[in-house]
Formats: structure tokens, sequence, C-alpha cells
């Protein structure tokens, strides 16, 4: 596991610079998750998992420790057979910690075409022009 | 003196990066103009401020970009909400703003101007964008934070469900706030048990292992050194989260550095992403050193 280094101290700065007014640039609530592996192509719109929602309720570690969430977005492979066997969103969403599984439009809210990301990230405001910046760095 | 203002900026923010992207957003918004915003805008239908013409645009850019792109989205007066068209997004609208105010900058348009401001070697379309991205940025006001899901640009505005979600400013009425993120602080705010959320799934009293150790990792140059807490973060999260995954449990075992934090690794795994985010400086490097003289 190699660290990343940027051979220029300007690009470094370049990049603290756009992260630092790009984060607040993003509209939706910061952590929002959209998760889109299947969905569109199986016509429903894009699951949008709010965090901010779930830390009001739950600790990181109940979902990202005890069920087992990988901490990446749409790296966890869900789909519905695994939610009705009481994986992932189905260990709450099960009608009894929350309300179950057949309120789909709940979690599919998705603008369709809507891509897999972390809505606010830093990481997300600054990969495209970054590649840039480190191509014509090297 | 706007424009003054605007070429500032653009020399702030000079950076080549955004530069191709911002050039897009103009070329999209004349498409959105040239069908629907021209109708009044080219002629000066109704009293619309004309494409070009400096003079008539001058108090309203003094408002701020924002404010004037907020106008255009919500409509003004004889304007109309997105110029009549509500299916166009946000985005697009934004775009056609910025559009119509790279337009001032090029002088055969400009009618009215006192002397031309001396230009700069770079393209005008591109700094009026860049300009406008910056400044609206920088200004990025209360009433945008924790907008309500249906209008966040992620969820559908046509889908009836986006109505029954919770609106995040609702939710943190009388949250502790900060500056940056979800606009809470969430270790005030489960300090002073504002909020209560589970340790475990089910068990609603059982309690976690609050490990309170704090690493200080020394960094070279001006900024204070970090003091990592593992109070904080046992708070919400299990050691497996961060070991060995992430971390090896040895104090100055881990190289970190600030540019692979950004990239997403090591603290900027959570940091930036669902915890507070990277521009909260100081809520890292919060342990302050002798700085020797040179
Ligand atoms: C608790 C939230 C939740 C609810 C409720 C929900 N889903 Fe899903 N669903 C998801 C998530 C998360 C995914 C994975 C999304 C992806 O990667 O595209 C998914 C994926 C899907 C997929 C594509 C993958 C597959 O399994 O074929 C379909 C189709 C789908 N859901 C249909 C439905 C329908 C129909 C309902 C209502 C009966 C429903 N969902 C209710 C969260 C939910
Ligand atoms: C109710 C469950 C739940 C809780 C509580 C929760 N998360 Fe998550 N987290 C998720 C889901 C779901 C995803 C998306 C996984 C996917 O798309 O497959 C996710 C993704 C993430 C990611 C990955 C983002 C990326 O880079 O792609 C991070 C980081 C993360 N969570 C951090 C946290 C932190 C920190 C907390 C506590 C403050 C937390 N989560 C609380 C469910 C949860
Ligand atoms: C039906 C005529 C009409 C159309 C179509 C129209 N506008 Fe306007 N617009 C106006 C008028 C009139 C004003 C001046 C409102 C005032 O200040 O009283 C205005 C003002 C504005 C302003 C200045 C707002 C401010 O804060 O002063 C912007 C920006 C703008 N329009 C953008 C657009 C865009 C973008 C479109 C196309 C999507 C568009 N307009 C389409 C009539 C129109
Ligand atoms: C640890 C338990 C847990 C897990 C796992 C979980 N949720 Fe939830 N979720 C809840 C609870 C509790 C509520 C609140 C229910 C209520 O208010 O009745 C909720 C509410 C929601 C809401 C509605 C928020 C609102 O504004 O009312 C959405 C959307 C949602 N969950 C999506 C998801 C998705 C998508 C997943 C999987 C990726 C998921 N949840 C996983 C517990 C969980
Ligand atoms: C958010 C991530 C995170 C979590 C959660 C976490 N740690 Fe750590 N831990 C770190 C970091 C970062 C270091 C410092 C590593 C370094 O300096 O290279 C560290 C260092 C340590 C060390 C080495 C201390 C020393 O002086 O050498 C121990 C022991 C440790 N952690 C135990 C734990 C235990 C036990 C838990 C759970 C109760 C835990 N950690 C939870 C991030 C975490
Ligand atoms: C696994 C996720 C995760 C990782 C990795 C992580 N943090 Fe955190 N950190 C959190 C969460 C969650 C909080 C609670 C506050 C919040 O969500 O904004 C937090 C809080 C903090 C606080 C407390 C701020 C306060 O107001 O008291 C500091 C300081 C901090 N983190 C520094 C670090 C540093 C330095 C690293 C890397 C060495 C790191 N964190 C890595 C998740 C993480
Ligand atoms: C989430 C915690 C966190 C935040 C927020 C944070 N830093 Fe850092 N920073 C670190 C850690 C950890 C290191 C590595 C220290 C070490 O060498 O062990 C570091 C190192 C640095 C260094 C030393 C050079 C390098 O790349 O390692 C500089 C300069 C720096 N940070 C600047 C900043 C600035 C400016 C900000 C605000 C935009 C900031 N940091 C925000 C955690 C943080």
């Amino acid at each position: 596991m190699k660290a990343l280094h940027f051979s220029s101290p300007f690009v470094f700065l370049a990049i603290l610079l756009i992260s630092l007014f790009m984060v607040d640039s993003a509209q939706a609530e910061y952590g929002d998750i959209v998760i889109n592996n299947y969905s569109d192509d199986a016509g429903m719109r894009p699951a949008v998992f709010p965090h901010w929602f779930h830390r009001v309720r739950f600790r990181c570690k109940v979902c990202h420790a005890d069920l087992g969430f990988k901490f990446q977005a749409g790296g966890n492979d869900i789909n519905m057979l695994k939610i009705i066997d009481g994986e992932f969103c189905g260990a709450c969403h099960n009608g009894e910690i929350a309300w179950s599984i057949e309120n789909c439009g709940m979690c599919h809210s998705g603008i369709p075409g809507t891509p897999i990301q972390v809505h606010g990230s830093t990481l997300q405001q600054l990969v495209t022009p970054n590649k840039k910046a480190t191509a014509g760095d090297k | 003196m706007n424009r003054t203002f605007i070429k500032l900026l653009i020399s702030l923010s000079a950076s080549s990066l955004l530069a191709t992207s911002a050039l897009a957003g103009i070329d999209e918004g004349k498409t959105t103009y040239d069908t629907l915003c021209g109708g009044c805008h080219g002629t000066g239908a109704l009293n619309a401020p004309v494409l070009g013409n400096a003079e008539q645009w001058k108090d309203r850019v003094a408002q701020g970009i924002s404010v004037v792109e907020q106008n255009a989205i919500k409509g003004l007066k004889m304007m109309p909400p997105k110029g009549g068209n509500p299916s166009l997004s946000d985005e697009q609208i934004i775009d056609a703003v910025a559009y119509m105010l790279s337009a001032l900058d090029a002088p055969a348009n400009v009618v009215n101007t006192a002397a031309p401001v001396s230009s700069a070697p770079v393209q005008p379309v591109v700094k009026a964008n860049t300009a406008n991205t910056f400044n609206r940025l920088l200004k990025g006001g209360k009433e945008e934070w924790n907008p309500d899901p249906a209008d966040d640009g992620i969820h559908d505005p046509d889908h009836e469900e986006s109505y029954y979600l919770q609106s995040p400013k609702e939710a943190f009425e009388g949250l502790p706030e900060s500056r940056y993120g979800n606009h809470v602080d969430w270790v005030e705010a489960l300090a002073t048990s504002a909020i209560n959320p589970r340790f475990d799934r089910l068990d609603a009293d059982k309690k976690p292992f609050v490990l309170d150790l704090n690493i200080v990792r020394e960094v070279k140059g001006s900024m204070p050194n970090v003091v990592y807490p593992h109070k904080q973060h046992t708070e919400w999260l299990d050691c497996s989260n961060c070991h060995p995954a992430i971390f090896t449990p040895k104090k100055g075992a881990n190289q970190i550095s600030m540019a692979s934090i950004i990239m997403g690794q090591q603290c900027g795994v959570c940091h930036g992403k669902v915890a507070f985010p990277i521009s909260e400086c100081r809520s890292c490097h919060s342990q302050k050193k002798e700085v020797a003289a040179k």
C-alpha cells in the first residue's frame, strides 16, 4: 500500500485550494450516497442512501462493522434478493426496525441516470480536474 | 467596477484546471439561451436586460452571481422562473446565465461601457465562468445549506416519495452547528446527547467501548501538528473499521500525507465523505507548535 505523492507542491496546493472551495458547492446533503449498479438497467430509479438520516439513529459501527457494509459507494454489490433475505438494507427495513421493502419508492428515489457517488465528497469534486493536473505534471 | 472584481476573482482562480469543464458549461448555456432566453434578452422585451449590455447588467451582477442565478431560477418580476420552461434543470439555467454574463466580457458586444478593462491573455468565455464558479461557491449562503431532498439535485423531483423524505434542515433544528459538511457538529451533538444513535442495531442501551488515546503526528512546516483522538472515533466506530485495513495500530507506523487524504485514503476514507470535510483544517491540525523563525 503505497501512499500517493505529488511531485510538485503547486499541484498539491492547487488541489487543496480547489477542494476548499468545491466542497461547499455540492447541492445535495453531504454524505448522501447514490447506489446505481443495477437500478438503471432494471428500469428502477437509483437508490439514494441518506447517511445523515441514519447516523442520527445508528453509529457507523452498526452498519460498517456489524452489517458488513464496506466503505465504498457501490462497492457492496447490493441487490433485492440479498435485501429480502435480511442482508444490507434488509437488516433493518424489514417492518420491525424500519418500514419494509414494499416502499420501493422511498429508496429508489434518485433521478434516473445518476451515477454512483458520495454526494459532496472531496474526491467527487477533485477527480476530474486532478487527473488532468497530474497527467501534465508527470 | 464589478468587472474589476470579477477579474480579480479570475486571476485568483486562474487555474486552468477548471477551464475545460467551464467551456462546456458555457456552450450548453448558449444553446439554452438561443432557444429560450434570447426571446426577451436578445431584444429587451419586457425590459429584460439585453445580452452584452454592460450598463444594464452592472447593478444586477453587483448583487452577487449567486443571487442573479437564483433570480433566473426562481423568477423576478416579469422574468418567469427558468425563463418559462420548468423542465430545465437548475444547472442548465446556471449555464445559460454563465453564457449571458460571459457575453459581457466580449468587447464587441459591450454597449456603453467605460474604458475597457485591459484583457488578460485568457479566453473571455472561460474567465466569466471561472469567476462565476468561484464567486458562487464563496457566497454559498446559509439558505443553501441542507436543501430539501426534492430540490437537492439527486432525488427525482418528479417522484412522489421524494417529498415524503425528511428535510435535513428540519431534522437538524437545534443541533450544534459547524461550518461545513452537514453543517452539524456531530461530535458535539453526541457529547451533549442532542442525538442518541444506537451502538447496536437492536439493543438501544448498549454502550460503545471508548478508547481515550490521542496520537500526535508531527507535521513539517508551518501547519500545526495533527492530534488524532481515538475517543471521538470510538464513540462512532469499531476498532475493526480502521485496524488493520486502514491503519496499522502502532504509533508512527503509517505514512500519512495530506495529498493521499484528499484523494480519499487514510483519514480521507471518512473525512471529506461522511465525517467532517477536509476544509476544516484546524479540527485535525489542532496542536500548536513552536515555529522556528528562519
Ligand atoms: C431499503 C431500501 C430499498 C427498498 C425499500 C427497495 N429497494 Fe430495490 N434496491 C435497493 C438497493 C440499495 C439496490 C442496489 C442498487 C444498485 O446497485 O443499483 C436495489 C436494487 C434493486 C433492483 C436491481 C437489482 C436487482 O435485485 O435486480 C431492482 C430491480 C429493485 N431494487 C427493485 C425494487 C422494488 C421493485 C422494490 C419494492 C418492492 C424495491 N426495490 C425496494 C434498495 C431498496
Ligand atoms: C444505516 C447504515 C449506515 C450507517 C449508520 C453509516 N453508514 Fe456509511 N455507508 C452505508 C451505506 C449503505 C454505504 C454505501 C455502500 C454501497 O454503496 O454499497 C456507506 C458508505 C460509506 C462510505 C464510503 C464512501 C465512499 O468513499 O465511497 C464511508 C466512508 C462511510 N459510509 C462512512 C460512514 C461513517 C463515518 C459513518 C458514521 C458516522 C457511517 N458511514 C454510518 C451505510 C451506513
Ligand atoms: C419572457 C421574457 C424572458 C425570458 C424568456 C427570459 N427572461 Fe430573464 N429576465 C426577464 C426580465 C423582464 C428580467 C428583468 C427582471 C427585473 O429585474 O425586473 C430578466 C432578468 C434576468 C436576469 C437578471 C436577474 C437579476 O438578478 O437581476 C437573469 C440572470 C435572467 N433574466 C436570465 C434568464 C435566463 C437564463 C433565461 C432563459 C432560461 C431567461 N432569463 C429568459 C425576462 C425574460
Ligand atoms: C441499521 C438499520 C438500517 C439499515 C441497515 C438501513 N436503514 Fe434505512 N432507515 C432505518 C431507520 C430506523 C429508518 C427510519 C424509519 C422511520 O422513520 O420509520 C430508515 C429510513 C430510511 C429512509 C427514509 C429517510 C427519510 O427521509 O424518512 C431511506 C430512504 C432509507 N432508510 C434507505 C436505506 C437504504 C437504501 C439502505 C441500504 C443501503 C438502508 N436504508 C439501510 C434503518 C436502517
Ligand atoms: C478512525 C480510525 C481508528 C479507529 C476506529 C481506531 N483506531 Fe487505533 N489508531 C488509529 C490511528 C490513525 C493510529 C495511529 C497510527 C500511526 O500513528 O501511524 C492508531 C493507533 C492505535 C494504537 C497504537 C498506539 C501506540 O501508541 O502505538 C493502538 C493500540 C490502537 N490504535 C488501538 C485501537 C483500538 C483498541 C481501537 C478500538 C477501541 C482503535 N484503535 C480504533 C485509528 C483508529
Ligand atoms: C473510519 C472513518 C474515519 C477515519 C478513517 C478517520 N476519521 Fe476522524 N472522525 C470520524 C467520525 C465519524 C468523526 C465524528 C465527527 C464527524 O463525523 O464529523 C471523526 C472525528 C474526528 C475528529 C474530532 C473532531 C472534534 O470535533 O472533536 C478529529 C480530530 C478527527 N476525526 C481526525 C482524524 C484524523 C487525523 C484521521 C486520520 C489519522 C481520521 N480522523 C480518520 C471518522 C473517521
Ligand atoms: C482529517 C484530518 C485532517 C484535515 C481535515 C486536514 N489535515 Fe493536513 N494532515 C493530516 C495528517 C494526518 C497529516 C500527516 C501528518 C504526518 O506527517 O504524520 C497531515 C499533513 C499535512 C501537511 C504536511 C504535508 C503533507 O502533505 O503531509 C500539510 C501542509 C497539511 N496537512 C495541510 C492541511 C491543510 C491546509 C488543511 C485544510 C485544507 C488540512 N491539512 C486538513 C490530517 C488532516
